[in-house]
């Protein structure tokens, strides 16, 4: 379990997440980055870039 | 065997890979393109690595640096240069007589609304590094070209005056995504959308495109003139021929699964893996 930084809301964390991992926040949306695992830590997730895709 | 991932956020596509590795009892070494600091020497202990960066700029530049302290890498670093630059696969695949639309490019606003007129409306005008469909324009007449074309003079770096200008193809609502690893057209879906630009990451719906022997063949045909591995080709269909639009090298994949029934993870895993041990 972790806290999403935007509304606070309590976001349940899969066994296998991974550092790095792109998780939605169930209740307000935001797209967060998990940037620690142990202890978990949520932050948002940056914005795309003029180079991002495939 | 040692499999190295180069990534940046962990997206729904580098879970399956991670998950695919897990299966495949391989334990991939993290390279965080936001962590990693590369010094042109110091050598990778890495059999082969596998690039999934989100950046185009971090992945070319890293696969560069890799390839240069002698680490195989796939896709390539010659693959991220043709792929990454619309410009370059247009080229690519212009010289191995690969079907794609007609491109024009200019220079000069004036040169540009001239290249426009003799393409004929309309026609898109596309950045010639860029994805997911953005800046992305459909100019259907000349008072649209000129607007757009001085837009992107003025507001956007040197890059948005290389002006790339494709023959616009009705695609009647759909496109044609193919999926290549190695020598294989693994899987193709369509994306259907009732816009004009057909990316899933803007909306278009996936589904199953049985893959013929037409569309493996142009597939693989793009695939080896931009230099091979595991790469996605899109593509149009007019009523004779199909016409590669472009050529991706960090393919998505997330809705192609169900979709097609193609376990395209576990595919590009097998296949990095037989790399690796090559």
């Amino acid at each position: 379990m972790a806290e999403c930084p935007v509304c606070g809301a309590d976001v349940e964390l899969e066994d296998d997440a991974v550092q790095g991992e792109l998780i939605p926040c169930p209740d307000c949306g935001s797209e967060l980055e998990l940037l620690e695992t142990e202890p978990p830590k949520l932050g948002e997730a940056p914005e795309a870039e003029e180079d991002w895709g495939e | 065997m040692k499999i190295g991932l180069l990534h940046s956020l962990i997206r729904k596509e580098e879970k399956l890979l991670l998950e695919a590795f897990a299966k495949a009892r391989i334990e991939p070494v993290m390279l965080d393109d936001r962590k990693i600091i590369l010094d042109f020497r110091t050598p990778q202990d890495l059999d082969v690595l596998l690039e999934r960066s989100i950046n185009h700029s971090r992945a070319l530049h890293a696969l560069r640096l890799l390839e240069g302290v002698g680490v195989r890498c796939i896709n390539t670093s010659e693959v991220a240069r043709i792929c990454g630059d619309k410009l370059l696969t247009t080229a690519a695949l212009q010289e191995r007589g690969v079907a794609q639309p007609q491109v024009r490019v200019a220079f000069t606003e004036e040169s540009a609304l001239a290249a426009i007129e003799e393409l004929g409306y309309p026609v898109v005008l596309k950045p010639a590094v860029g994805s997911w469909g953005r800046l992305l324009s459909k100019i259907n007449d000349r008072d649209a070209a000129e607007t757009v074309l001085e837009h992107k003079t003025v507001l956007g770096s040197y890059h948005h005056s290389v002006f790339y200008i494709q023959q616009y193809v009705e695609k009647r609502g759909r496109d044609i995504r193919s999926f290549v690893v190695g020598d294989e057209c693994i899987a193709a879906i369509f994306r259907e959308s009732e816009h004009w630009i057909t990316n899933t990451a803007r909306g278009a719906r996936a589904s199953n495109c049985p893959v013929s022997n037409a569309i493996a063949e142009v597939s693989l045909a793009a695939a080896s003139a931009v230099g091979g591995g595991i790469v996605a080709v899109d593509l149009f269909e007019t009523a004779d021929e199909l016409l590669v639009n472009e050529v991706n090298y960090t393919m998505e994949f997330r809705n192609s699964i169900d979709t097609t029934g193609v376990d395209i993870p576990a595919k590009v895993v097998a296949y990095v893996a037989h790399e690796a041990r090559a």
